[in-house]
Order: C-alpha cells, then structure tokens, then sequence
C-alpha cells in the first residue's frame, strides 16, 4: 500500500511539474509584456488557443507533430505581428486599464474566430513521444519529462536573451528608462514589436505543448486563465524568476492537491494566492509597481 | 442643460418613456435591458469613478442570484423575500471579499477579480454541486407563490417590478455620483490616490464601501434574474459573461448616470439581431470592446455630456467649468 501510494506522488509530483512547464511558457509572456510595456496583454490566452488548434490542424495534415509546432508558432508569429500593429501600438501609452480591456477584446474575438473556423467540438492531439521512462521504480510517460525538459530550456533561453544578448539588454534597459533609450538611438517601438511577438510565440508554445494533455476545445484559452493570472500573481508581474518560482509551486499544489482531493486542484492555488497577496502583496518577487 | 442631465425629474422621464415603449418593442427584451443595466451600473461605477476595472462581475452577479434561487429552492417561497436575501448574501460575501481584494494595486486587483470569478464559477458547478446542482441548475417555476401588490411571477408584474427598483437605484447612484461627498472622493482615488492619503483620507475605506455597494448592485440584479428566468445555473457565474458587462459599460460611458441603461439598450438589441445570423457572438462583442476603447474611452453618453458641456462654455465665456454644484 505504501509502496503503491510513493509510485502515486511520484507521479503526481511529475505532472505538477509538467503543468508548471506549460504555465511557465503561458505566463512569461504576460510578464514580459508587462515588464517592459507596462501592459496586460489578455490576448497571450488567444495565442495560446491557437497554438493548439494550428499544431491539430498541421499534424492531422501532415502527421508530424514536430512540423505542426514549427507552423503554429510561425502562423502565431504573423497573427501576433499583424495585431500588435493594428491595434496594441495605439494603446502603449494609455493606463493599464486600457490595454487590459483592449486585449480583453482581442481575446474574445480570437475565441469567435475559432469557433467559427474550428466549431465546438473538442480536437485531439495524439502525443508525439510514446514510451516511458523510469523514475526511482515509477514508470513515468516520456511526454510529461520531455514538457519539463523544454520548459527549463526556454527559461534559460529566455534569460540568456534578456542578460547576454544586445537585444535583451537594450530591453531591459526600455524597462527602466524608455525616454533614455530612444535619446540612445534604439528605436523603442520595433523593442515593443519584437517583445510582444516573442510572448504571443512562447504562449502559442504552450498551447501546442498542452494540446497533447487536453482535448483542443475553443474556451482551453478561458479555462486556463485563472492558473496563469494566479501564477503571475504569485510570481510578481514582470518579474521572469518570479513566474517560474510560482508555476513550480501552482503546478504542485495542483497535482498534489488533486490527489487529496479533487475540488482541491482547483481551490488549493486560490488560497496560497490570498495567503501570498496578504503577506507580500506585490507577489513573491514583484518590485513596488509602476503607476502610470 | 447641465443640471438637467443630473436631476431626478430626467430619471423618471427616461425611465416612463422606457416603460411606455411596451407597446412597440417585446416586453422580455425591455426586461431584460432594464436588469442588465442595473449590473451594468455597479461596474460602470467601478471602472469610471473608482478606476477598477472589474472583470469579476459575474461571480458578483452569481452571489445575487444564488443567493436567492437557494433560498427559493430550499426555505421559502415569496419571491421578494427571496429578493432580499439576495442582497443580503451578496453584502456579507462583497464585504468579505472586498477585505481581501481592496488592498490590491488595480492591475492586480483585475487579475485577482478575474482568478475570483473563475473559482467562483467552479465553486457554483463542481464543488458545490450537491445545493446547486451545477449546470442544470435550481429550477424554482414550481416553487414560487403569486406575491401581493406586484405579482412577481407574471411577466408584466416582474416588468414593472424591475423598472422600480431600477429608477430607485438610478436615484441612489445620481446621489452618490452627483450631490454626494463620497462620490467626490471617490473620484479622487481614481486621479491621484496618493494625494488623498497624504491629505488624511483612509483610501482603504472609501474603495471598500465603493466596492461593496457597487457589487451588491450587481447582487441585486443576479437576484432580479433569478425571479425572472424562474431558475439560476452556474452558467450565470462564467468569466465570459464579464466582457459583456465591461462591453456595455464602456459602450454607454463608464462613470455616467444614464451609459449603463444606452450602452444594455444598444448592446442587447445588438445581440439580438445579430445573432440571429452569425452564431458565435463573441466576435462581436470583442470586436465592440476593440472600436469602444480605440474611439476613446469615453462612450456615447460620454461624448454627449462632454459635447454639451463644451457647448455650453462657448455660450457663455464667462461661467468657468467648475461652478457646477457638487461634484470636483
């Protein structure tokens, strides 16, 4: 029994760690929109559902799952490109307000669309990696440590980016000073563009990444909504360590919370967001916010 | 022009020239604008005098209408006591909730609401679904007795019910917004928080009280429905629901006495129409939110009130903008 029930955590602690991989990739794009253009951008969630819904598409078609994540992040790169320029560019220097409802809107519409293109009903995705693999005598799907493996891939990526790169320091540096930057000679609105472009792919990543887990349905990108703002709370908007800090804590106490009992997965990440907000409440590694 | 757009004579005009228009346009759709435009007020109050974008109202809305469907359902069966019961749930819970989620900075105070109404919705479908039978619902048509005076559970008795406590609320809010103190101060949170605090202000407080009538409105309205359809459902508390109410808030002109009755009005028959011919409305309702807030952030009444205004300096130079009574 004892044994049976140590194979269980493991296992329930292998998912938790999967889903943090998948909320990690969802909510570092909010927090990069956030850290540098002082925005919520609530449209990450379309990209995300989209992501999804391309990667079903492309492998129903061409039946590599590989191939499918390639065009959903290059599709989601036009789609993100053509909106930032269209509609986000006119709100970077409105209140936060502004650009949540905007983006609010955004993201509705995007659910339209796919119900329109897609319809109701819920879409498979068969996961690319057969197979299992063995951790300390529990057999654990190969998928679930492959999702890990990525998502530790992207943070190191992502902060390599942002502290060895030119790009990621002149973005950093927009994060501090926009004015100073442009005297620099940088031109801060292509930072903007870029920056934006590079989370709506991160958020499509997750959703292909996800779509294996779940059936693609068009509400995925609503349902998923509360876990990546507990998670961005939890963390501290804008800060990257933060983000991946708090889905490694949200993705435990999901799984683990599951396993007590099931209204658990979903309550238990509520709560240790009240007890976090009450005690910090900027979250765990959020600086003092920016009022604009 | 001015002090006649904030009197109450203009409250019952519109309101009587609302109910009158029976005659030409179906009943259930006025009903439904007239309740909708009561939720609407709360988070118009929030968003344009208090600058908290709420994206949780339907969780709010849910509080209401559980509060009285459960009561129907399980203790009694009058429906304007299930009415105030109603309101008087969603109080307790809004002043619980807001304990918690007042203190946060408005960005978060978003995100939290949102987060709040999801949980809420799971609550209401999956956790609770032992009371509240989840999807499915409290069907009440069984259990509701003809009240006296107003017959609550005939559509005409409900109608004029509902343009009651409509033009009630409207006279409240046009006090509260208008004439009183506390209004005032509660557009000083949304200019410049930090300055009231320094003045001595306990800012905790005002956004809390605003925060708690603006939701038991909302409450109010939840209740309003569930009398009406006869049943609640969890549906009432999806997160969807949230972009209509921000749509038709932002629509009408946040933080105006009449934008939220303009902005149900339009949006309602809208969606009527329209989805008699496209099927997935949300694109609609996210394309509205797109031109609203691209067009400025002012909404159609709004606009007129800034009109008017401007009008009314260029008559006469001489009066400065700031002598209207009350107000800043």
């Amino acid at each position: 029994m004892i044994q049976m029930n140590g194979q269980l955590v493991i296992s329930a602690i292998v998912l938790g760690l999967s889903m943090s991989g998948v909320y990690f990739l969802l909510t570092v794009g909010l927090s990069l929109c956030y850290g540098l253009m002082r925005m919520i951008s609530l449209d990450q969630f379309f990209y995300y559902a989209l992501g999804a819904y391309l990667v079903y598409t492309i492998t129903a078609a061409t039946g590599s799952f590989w191939l499918g994540a390639l065009g959903a992040m290059l599709v989601t790169l036009v789609v993100a490109f053509a909106v930032e320029r269209l509609i986000i560019k006119r709100v970077y220097s409105k209140p936060v307000m502004f650009s949540m409802i905007l983006t609010f809107g955004v993201n509705l519409m995007g659910v339209g669309l796919i119900k329109y293109i897609w319809g109701l009903t819920p879409k498979p995705v068969a996961s690319p990696i057969g197979g299992s693999v063995n951790i300390l005598g529990t057999s654990v799907p190969g998928y679930r440590v492959f999702v890990i493996f990525l998502a530790v891939v992207v943070y190191l990526a992502v902060q390599y980016f942002l502290n060895k790169t030119i790009l990621g320091t002149a973005i950093r540096a927009g994060i501090d000073d926009a004015e100073k930057v442009e005297a620099l000679g940088i031109n801060i609105s292509r930072l903007f563009t870029v920056t934006f472009i590079l989370s709506s792919v991160l958020s499509a990543l997750a959703g292909v990444i996800h779509a294996p887990f779940v059936m693609v349905s068009p509400e995925m990108g609503m349902s998923i909504t509360a876990f990546a703002f507990m998670v961005v709370i939890i963390g501290g908007l804008g800060s990257i360590k933060g983000t991946m800090v708090s889905a490694l804590i949200v993705g435990q106490v999901v799984s683990l919370g599951a396993l007590i009992w099931a209204p658990l997965a979903e309550m238990a990440p509520f709560l240790v967001m009240i007890i976090i907000l009450l005690i910090k409440p900027t979250g765990l590694y959020g600086s003092k916010l920016m009022t604009r | 022009m001015k002090r006649f757009l904030s009197s109450w004579t203009l409250i019952f005009v519109v309101f009587i020239l609302l109910y009158l228009m029976k005659g030409i346009l179906p009943a259930a759709f006025l009903t439904e604008v007239v309740i909708f435009s009561i939720y609407a007020m709360g988070c118009s109050f929030l968003i344009g005098c208090l600058g908290l974008t709420s994206f949780g109202q339907p969780a709010f809305l849910a509080f209401g209408a559980y509060g009285a469907g459960v009561y129907l359902y399980y203790f009694g069966t009058n429906s304007y006591m299930a009415i105030l019961v109603g309101i008087l749930v969603s109080l307790l819970l809004n002043m619980l909730v807001g304990t918690f989620l007042v203190r946060l900075s408005s960005s978060y105070f978003t995100l939290c609401n949102q987060a709040f109404c999801v949980v809420t919705f799971f609550m209401f479908q999956k956790a609770l679904v032992k009371w509240t039978f989840g999807d499915n619902g409290l069907l009440l048509i069984s259990r509701m007795e003809p009240t006296p005076v107003i017959d609550l559970t005939s559509p005409s008795g409900i109608y004029l019910f509902s343009f009651i406590v409509a033009i009630l609320v409207w006279l409240f809010f046009n006090y509260l917004m208008k004439k009183s103190v506390f209004g005032a101060t509660c557009l000083c949170v949304k200019n410049n928080e930090q300055k009231l605090r320094f003045l001595g202000y306990k800012t905790f407080n005002i956004k809390w009280l605003a925060f708690v009538i603006a939701n038991t409105v909302a409450g109010l309205a939840g209740a309003l429905y569930t009398v009406y359809f006869c049943m609640v459902n969890a549906n009432i508390a999806n997160v969807i629901g949230a972009a209509d109410v921000v749509a038709i808030s932002m629509l009408g002109g946040a933080g105006t006495l009449f934008g939220p009755l303009v902005g149900s009005f339009l949006f309602i028959g809208l969606k009527d129409i329209v989805s008699r011919f496209i099927s997935h409305w949300e694109v609609l309702v996210g394309f509205l939110l797109i031109v609203v807030m691209l067009a400025g952030e002012k909404g159609i009444v709004g606009s007129l009130e800034a009109y008017l205004e401007k009008r009314k300096n260029k008559k006469s130079q001489l009066q400065p903008a700031l002598t209207k009574e009350g107000g800043l």
